[in-house]
């Protein structure tokens, strides 16, 4: 008989998208542990889940850009996340002007603070709300999309959507045939598309005739020819990315970042007496629960080998940032929420050339969402009686965050 | 020799043994400040460019992370090459300065508690709140305390001292040898807990609460805030042991008879009298404000009790950027750094 050096990882077989979504860390700790980069044969790819690998495997210049299977279903093509070359660098140009940090720090302000005190006020004198529906995600939603343009889209609505992109686009089960398991899960997406053209071709119809200020405007119209505007079949997939992951993330990662605080209850008082902290706050809020947690992926272009693992040229592998984040080889106690500990970098915003195009923008939204929350509930708690779940293997947060205080 | 520090593209000299702190603040270059004597961590800056010697930077203060990330405390750091560091350097202060003062008065207003008025060679530029730092004759001990004057009563300083038993600047000196016609030596003026300019002060409500002496830069904060409002709501609380440590209560009828929204309440927290509060004043605010949105609060005297302030004005939802402290920390020396192996976890 001969013996393999390579670990046994059967009981990957057992891992369900169920158990992923519920409990990501259980999985992720194993196969950081035994094989950093490893098929996953539920999500029919291959998996990066320390922070080496995933950084590797995200900056390496045999790698580039590609969709996860349902995230391809979901947004289709050309999604920034998922194309390279020319096609990305125009896709680049075409969203980074807007959220360039001078560009950013010229109105965030004026866009944010009024959102966060308009939802602020319809709860402040309560003395008890749910912070993800009533405060992170609306303020995340209606920040993005007076950006966007999509002011006549109330909040509630944009909530709906990025939920019912969020769960097609991972809806990530394969069958051993490499075809999707629940073929049906990616119908509230399509469902929520259609909505979406229904509301936003209309308002793309009238930006063509008559650009104005608003960044899908932009998007029509920046570095065209006189007269011309970009395809608006070619900008949907990236409305998509947005009206997913960047509606969704800033909220997730507030209400994160507040759980994380109230599991140190010196720690938010620091953090609410010395709101000089909050960024502080959030950098670790990111780190502890990654928003975008598995969503990402690169795929070779050369055969390589990447953790002992030899890769064939034309291999996925999806990258799990918030299993990264939680890398002992990096940082102490990593399921621990902690303000003070040694501020290393995280990977909560991914690496290489399809990192994050939105982290100054994101940053900001959730700083002073939180500032405009303290400032006026100071002496915020828990609501003991209501527990917080998190939920979501591609993207991470509380799914409700309860609180009391005195009014 | 000294060495240069930049601030944000302002240089300072700094002398050799010179705090960064001191240095700054004696150019009239304002940077955050609260003890100066390295307990608070007001001071912390990020040191950009150059080496610093954090001197006696206590590490409950300054950790060691924070030391190998580059951070200091500007009240305690010595410059040993020109440094540059964090911060905008764009706003001004009263500079500090040495002074020398003679003493004018030594009155004993309460149980343990005297009034020293010092006359000034030179007229002082401060802000009320502010105070001054005295070297303690004979020992070289420096030790705080605070103005009750307003910015115009320039000549002038008052001061309150409540005697430590035992202690260097009290017992020993304060409370024993000091005699009218003395001369001391201080420096001044040093701190941040005073009212914002003129201009930015809208007239809101304030309340202010001190614990024993602690009441010291209080009188001159709200006389300070009662001649640029006259009719704005000002309630002030002092907190003692019992009806001998109160002082002053003459001024405050008065002050209260000039303005009717001026509030002055005494709460006695060991020796109840059936004239006034008892309990801790912290707690009568509670009691006596339901809402406390829109003012700002100021608290001087205990740390025990300026905490128990700041948790007293969230819990009326006070905004915590209103909520100004004043600690009269001790000085402490724990400037050997931790023993991580002792960690029973470990
Ligand atoms: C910014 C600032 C402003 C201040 N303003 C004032 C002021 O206006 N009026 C005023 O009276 N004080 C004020 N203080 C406190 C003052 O600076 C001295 O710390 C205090 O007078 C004690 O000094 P000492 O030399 O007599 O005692 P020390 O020799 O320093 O102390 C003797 C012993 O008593 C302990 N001790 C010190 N202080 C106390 C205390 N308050 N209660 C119990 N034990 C104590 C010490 O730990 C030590 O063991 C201020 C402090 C600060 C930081
Ligand atoms: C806290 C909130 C957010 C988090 C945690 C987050 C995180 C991420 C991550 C991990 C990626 C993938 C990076 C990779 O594959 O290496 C990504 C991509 C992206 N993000 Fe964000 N994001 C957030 C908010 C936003 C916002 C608000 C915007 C836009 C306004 C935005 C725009 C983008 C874009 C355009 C991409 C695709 C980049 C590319 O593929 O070239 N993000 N984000
Ligand atoms: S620690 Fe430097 S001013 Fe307090």
């Amino acid at each position: 008989m001969t013996t393999t050096e390579k670990p046994d990882l059967s009981w990957l077989d057992d891992v369900t998208m169920t158990e992923l979504e519920r409990h990501p860390y259980r999985t992720y700790e194993r196969l950081r542990a035994e094989a950093p980069l490893a098929y996953v044969p539920v999500l029919g790819s291959y998996v990066a889940s320390t922070a080496e690998v995933c950084r590797e495997v995200a900056t390496s210049p045999d790698f580039e850009g590609v969709i996860t299977p349902a995230g391809g279903r979901t947004f289709g093509h050309p999604a920034i996340i998922g194309v390279n070359g020319d096609v990305h660098a125009d896709l680049r140009s075409m969203v980074e002007p807007a959220l360039q940090p001078v560009e950013v720090d010229r109105w965030i302000d004026d866009l944010v603070r009024p959102i966060a005190r308009r939802y602020l006020e319809q709860f402040e004198n309560d003395g008890r709300a749910e912070l993800v529906a009533q405060y992170c995600e609306p303020v995340s939603v209606r920040s993005l999309g007076d950006l966007l343009g999509l002011q006549s889209v109330d909040s509630d609505k944009l909530r709906e959507w990025f939920a019912k992109l969020n769960r097609s686009f991972t809806n990530a089960a394969m069958t051993e045939d490499g075809e999707f398991a629940n073929p049906e899960g990616f119908r509230e997406g399509d469902e929520a598309k259609a909505e979406i053209r229904a509301i936003v071709d209309p308002l793309i119809d009238k930006w063509i005739e008559e650009p104005d200020d608003s960044a899908i405007s932009h998007w029509l119209h920046d570095g065209m020819p006189p007269g011309q505007t970009r395809d608006r079949e070619y900008i949907y997939p990236t409305i998509y990315v947005y009206l997913l992951g960047a509606m969704q993330e800033p909220g997730h990662g507030m209400a994160s970042t507040l759980v994380g605080l109230f599991s140190r209850p010196e720690q938010l008082e620091q953090v609410v007496d010395d709101p000089v902290l909050i960024p502080r706050a959030i950098s670790e809020g990111m780190r502890w629960t990654s928003p975008i947690w598995s969503a990402t992926a690169r795929i070779s272009t050369k055969d390589v080998t990447i953790a002992g693992v030899d890769v064939p040229a034309g291999t996925p592998v999806m990258l799990s940032y918030g299993s990264a984040n939680h890398d002992t080889g990096v940082y102490e106690a990593p399921s621990t929420y902690d303000l003070h500990r040694p501020p290393l970098p995280h990977l909560a915003f991914g690496a290489g050339s399809h990192a994050c195009a939105g982290i100054y923008f994101a940053n900001h939204v959730m700083r002073i969402a939180m500032e405009e929350l303290f400032e006026a509930i100071p002496n915020l708690e828990r609501d003991t009686g209501e527990g917080v779940e998190f939920w979501g293997w591609g993207f991470r947060g509380p799914t409700s965050l309860h609180v009391t205080w005195e009014v | 020799m000294g060495f240069a520090v930049t601030v944000g593209g302002r240089r300072v000299e700094c002398a050799p043994d010179q705090s960064l702190l001191d240095a700054c603040l004696r150019a009239g270059l304002w940077m955050p400040n609260s003890c100066n004597q390295g307990t608070c961590g007001t001071c912390k800056l990020q040191v950009v460019g150059g080496e610093v010697d954090h001197r006696d930077s206590p590490f409950d203060t300054l950790t060691t992370e924070e030391r190998a990330a580059g951070m200091a405390l500007a009240c305690q750091a010595r410059p040993v090459s020109d440094v540059e560091v964090g911060g905008s350097g764009d706003r001004t202060t009263h500079p500090l300065r040495d002074l020398t003062a003679t003493v004018l008065e030594v009155a004993d207003i309460a149980r343990d508690t005297r009034r020293v008025l010092l006359g000034l060679a030179e007229p002082l530029a401060f802000s009320a709140g502010q105070y001054v730092e005295f070297v303690v004759p004979g020992s070289g001990a420096r030790r705080q305390y605070s103005l009750a004057n307003t910015a115009d009563e320039d000549k002038v300083l008052e001061l309150h001292v409540r005697r430590v038993p035992g202690g260097v600047a009290t017992d020993g000196w304060l409370f024993d040898g000091l005699a009218v016609g003395d001369e001391v030596v201080a420096t001044g003026p040093l701190g941040d807990f005073h009212l914002l300019p003129e201009s930015d002060d809208d007239g809101g409500p304030m309340v202010l609460i001190g614990g024993g002496t602690g009441l010291a830069p209080l009188v001159g904060i709200a006389r300070t805030a009662l001649a640029r409002h006259p009719a704005r709501e000002v309630l002030l609380y002092h907190g003692v042991r019992g009806t001998a440590d109160l002082y002053d209560g003459d001024r405050f009828a008065e002050l209260a008879e000039e303005h009717p929204n001026f509030r002055f309440v005494p709460v006695l927290s060991d020796e109840p009298a059936a004239e006034h509060r008892s309990g801790f004043p912290t707690d009568a605010f509670v009691e006596d404000v339901p809402s406390a949105r829109g003012w700002s609060g100021w608290l001087c005297g205990p740390p025990a009790m300026v905490e128990a302030g700041v948790k007293a004005f969230k819990r009326r939802r006070m905004a915590p950027r209103h909520i100004h402290r004043e600690k009269f920390t001790s000085t402490a020396r724990s400037s050997r750094p931790p023993t991580r192996w002792a960690d029973p976890d470990l």
